[in-house]
């Protein structure tokens, strides 16, 4: 297993490069417009062979923080990549023994067998934040993982404990910058917190306390769930993608005339000389005519999003204003914010169409799962025995 | 163009131990180390060996906006954090100023005006209010540049095609809104504010600079704040599916919404801004009438918005927290007034965002769904140039444009 990570890296969360120490005189360091191997992770050579077959058993977790990245490894042991990591690039020594982990913008939650650590991150305190015993479950299917906890979860800030009514039957649960989404037992999604920008998906902008089923999706059993700053996507047993919330980078894969105008700007820009303004506007004002109403700054409820024809989707994963997504054919599609190479697309700029990261195809992997980070992407691949066509 | 840097200097603090960058917990040190680099950049820049150094302070300055962007726009507005809008200010001020340095391109310039004025606009107030005084700077640059620019074309404003206008409504006798010429400050106070009657106030801002020797027209606004950004809203009112919010240039906002009148431009609206804040220049024009000053709230308290728009422009009935003057300056407005004891005649939106709103069409009342509107008793008027409208604080009020059409809200807290 190879797990590669691109987008941003100024704090060198993904390859040590961005760090000032480093290189503060290099430009490009602080992003990474081409997939970097992750040291921590599956790029150790002398064990990815004896891996092979056992996929999954390295995690990459889901990090919330735009300064540093996670990897939690299968002997339970965390390495934290970017602000704040180790400098030595050893393992978080609280980590020893933990089952699963999960990065916020400040805290670091850890996950044991009997008990829920929260660390300050940028304080490098001796003991957790906060802690609190949590009973092994009895049922032996507990693959839940954080932020859920037996009989709630874990919040990015205190208080964070925050208990969950049992009926819900969680099975996962992704928290965003101010929303979250639960997945029940039975398929069904649920959403709470702030719907400002439509990101619960309930058609509605307002706020809810409680997580509330979104019944756009009712009868559609959905098998996981992501959110991301101001969006929510998820993925029905069936391998069709549902995408909602803000659009204005173009993060659900709809057109969008923020993203457009913006970067309709940044040509302008680039050609050094032009008699500036008066073309931007007007060719703004021709897109405008044309196809107004086809642009998309909130979807409020829902959408259904066709990434390729050929076939289903298999994973999705959000960032702040991007998301990503594996197919069941093992490609990556990225879409959405892409200012600091977190689409790899080849160059540091956003789309709001969905389109195949070229790189894991022509070096021969196949990819089976991506996590984002707010500002970049992180994927796990493998090699593919057999040329793909 | 070297003068551009050093007038630029003279604004800055000497050296890099004077520039102060000090933040609370609740920013996170990884952005703070981040401010730290971009501070480091500003001073230090010439000595080193980089390819190019002003990309490179660009982009870190970018680093710090957008993150901080992001936390502006997490939660709602009024929670976010001040520290978060420092912050802000602050990448904005960077990035500013990494766009002016070496021999910036009339495009970097005005670049950099849109960037204080973002700042100026999301941000909260840094250095003793830097922002503005670079982007006074900068503004100075651009008009330079543009009056060595032989104008290609004619300005649009010649082709200004005259449009049938709405017929002003006819104001009866039994509905007008009272008026009084300059009454005494205890007069108003004791007829009106106190028993929140709304009053037109006559003769009261004469004086203004707008409305004499800098009387306010379209090259006016041109002339003082062409080339600054600022938000417009685009629909005729706020309640429409189609309504949205979009920045613009004050000249791009009278090119495109303004000047030209088409039947499928959709109106645009520079409403609800704190203008006078982000221009001082345009604030010199007016002065806060002294009926302003009756209330609780000292003067530091009144909140001053523009309204400015082509004719046209609707405001829904909708009410305020606050006691409101509405100054006229250019063009004139039709507004209708109703008592917040007839509120349960006014059919107000039901969800929570819009709650202030009613639902009807007031000049155009859907009888069927609002059957009781038509009985409900309202005052109207005509509001002309050198008008003072008292609206009392929540008071529904309904407005539209005639023409062209320059006005401040001054809003006052009301304990």
């Amino acid at each position: 297993m190879n797990c590669f990570g691109f987008g941003f890296n100024a704090f060198g969360q993904i390859s040590d490069r961005g760090k000032p120490s480093q290189g503060d005189d290099e430009e490009h360091s602080y992003t990474c417009l081409t997939p970097i191997r992750l040291k921590h992770l599956g790029g150790r050579e002398e064990v990815a062979e004896c891996q092979q077959g056992r996929v999954g058993t390295d995690q990459l977790s889901a990090c919330w923080s735009r300064t540093a990245s996670l990897c939690l490894h299968d002997q339970g042991r965390v390495f934290l990549s970017g602000f704040g990591a180790d400098e030595n690039g050893n393992h978080m020594s609280a980590s020893l023994g933990c089952q699963d982990a999960l990065l916020g913008e400040r805290y670091l939650t850890l996950g044991f067998r009997d008990r829920v650590e929260c660390w300050d991150v940028q304080r490098r305190d001796p003991a957790p934040a906060w802690s609190m015993e949590s009973p092994p479950e009895e049922e032996a299917g507990a693959s839940r993982r954080l932020p859920l906890v037996p009989g709630g979860y874990i919040a990015s800030k205190p208080p964070f404990y925050r208990p969950l009514s049992p009926q819900l039957k969680a099975v996962s649960l992704a928290l965003g910058a101010e929303h979250a989404i639960l997945l029940s037992g039975s398929g069904t999604v649920f959403t709470w917190g702030i719907g400002s920008h439509g990101q619960l998906g309930h058609s509605e902008l307002t706020p809810e306390k409680e997580p509330r089923p979104v019944e756009a999706l009712w009868g559609v059993p959905i098998d996981s769930v992501s959110t991301g700053g101001w969006h929510s996507a998820c993925v029905s047993a069936g391998g069709d993608l549902y995408v909602w919330g803000w659009n204005e980078s173009g993060q659900l894969g709809l057109p969008s005339l923020a993203m457009r105008t913006s970067q309709e700007q940044k040509r302008f820009k680039g050609t050094a000389s032009c008699q500036e303004a008066g073309p931007v506007t007007r060719g703004e004002e021709q897109k405008e005519g044309e196809s107004q109403d086809v642009f998309i700054s909130i979807q409020a409820f829902p959408a259904l999003l066709d990434i390729t024809d050929s076939c289903d989707v298999a994973k999705v994963s959000c960032g702040s204003r991007h998301t990503a997504a594996v197919t069941t054919t093992g490609d990556l599609y990225t879409w959405g914010w892409g200012e600091y190479g977190q689409l790899c697309h080849g160059t540091a700029s956003s789309s709001d169409e969905p389109h195949c990261v070229d790189f894991f195809r022509q070096e021969g992997f196949r990819v089976v799962d991506v996590v984002c980070g707010p500002w970049n992407t992180f994927a796990m691949a493998t090699k593919e025995e057999v040329a793909h066509c | 163009m070297a003068a551009l840097w050093s007038n630029i200097s003279a604004i800055l603090p000497p050296d890099e131990a004077g520039f102060p960058l000090q933040f609370s917990d609740s920013v996170h040190s990884s952005v703070a180390e981040l401010l730290l680099r971009c501070r480091r950049r500003l001073y230090t820049d010439r000595s080193l060996r980089i390819l190019n150094p002003r990309d490179h302070a660009l982009t870190l300055a970018q680093m710090v906006t957008d993150l901080s962007w992001e936390r502006l726009n997490t939660g709602t507005w009024r929670d976010v954090d001040k520290e978060w809008r420092r912050v802000y200010a602050y990448g904005c001020l960077f990035k500013a100023l990494a766009l002016c340095r070496g021999d910036p391109s009339p495009e970097r310039v005005r670049q950099a005006v849109r960037t204080c004025d973002m700042g100026l606009m999301m941000g909260a107030s840094i250095m003793d209010n830097v922002l503005n005084s670079l982007v006074q700077i900068l503004q100075t640059e651009v008009r330079r540049a543009t009056k060595e620019e032989v104008p290609t074309e004619p300005r649009v404003q010649a082709k200004k095609i005259k449009l049938e206008v709405p017929p002003a409504p006819v104001i009866e006798q039994t509905t007008a809104v009272p008026r009084m010429n300059c009454p005494s400050l205890e007069r108003f106070k004791n007829n009106n504010l106190l028993t929140n009657q709304p009053v037109i106030l006559e003769g009261i801002i004469n004086h203004w600079p707008a409305l004499n020797d800098h009387s306010w027209s379209l090259e006016y606004i041109r002339s003082i704040a062409g080339c600054r950004t600022v938000p417009v809203e685009v629909g005729s009112r706020y309640t429409d599916e189609e309504w949205s919010q979009r920045l613009l240039t004050v000249n791009e906002f009278i090119d495109k919404y303004i000047s030209v009148k088409v039947d499928d431009v959709p109106v645009g609206y520079l409403a609800q801004h704190q203008l006078f804040d982000q221009i001082p220049e345009l604030k010199e024009d007016i002065r806060i009438p002294d009926y302003c000053c009756l209330g609780d709230e000292d003067e530091d308290n009144i909140t001053i918005n523009a309204w400015f728009g082509p004719s046209g422009t609707v405001s829904p009935l909708h009410q305020d927290p606050q006691h409101n003057f509405l100054a006229q300056v250019l063009g004139s407005k039709y507004i209708r007034l109703y008592s917040p004891s007839d509120s349960g005649r006014l059919y107000p939106h039901e969800s929570p965002l819009l709650h202030n709103t009613s639902q009807v069409e007031v000049e155009n009342p859907n009888v069927e769904r609002f059957p009781e509107f038509v009985d409900a008793p309202y005052r109207d008027c005509v509001l002309k140039p050198g008008e003072v409208l008292f609206i009392p604080t929540q008071h529904w009020h309904y407005v539209r444009s005639l023409e062209l059409s320059f006005s401040e809200h001054h809003h006052l807290g009301v304990r």
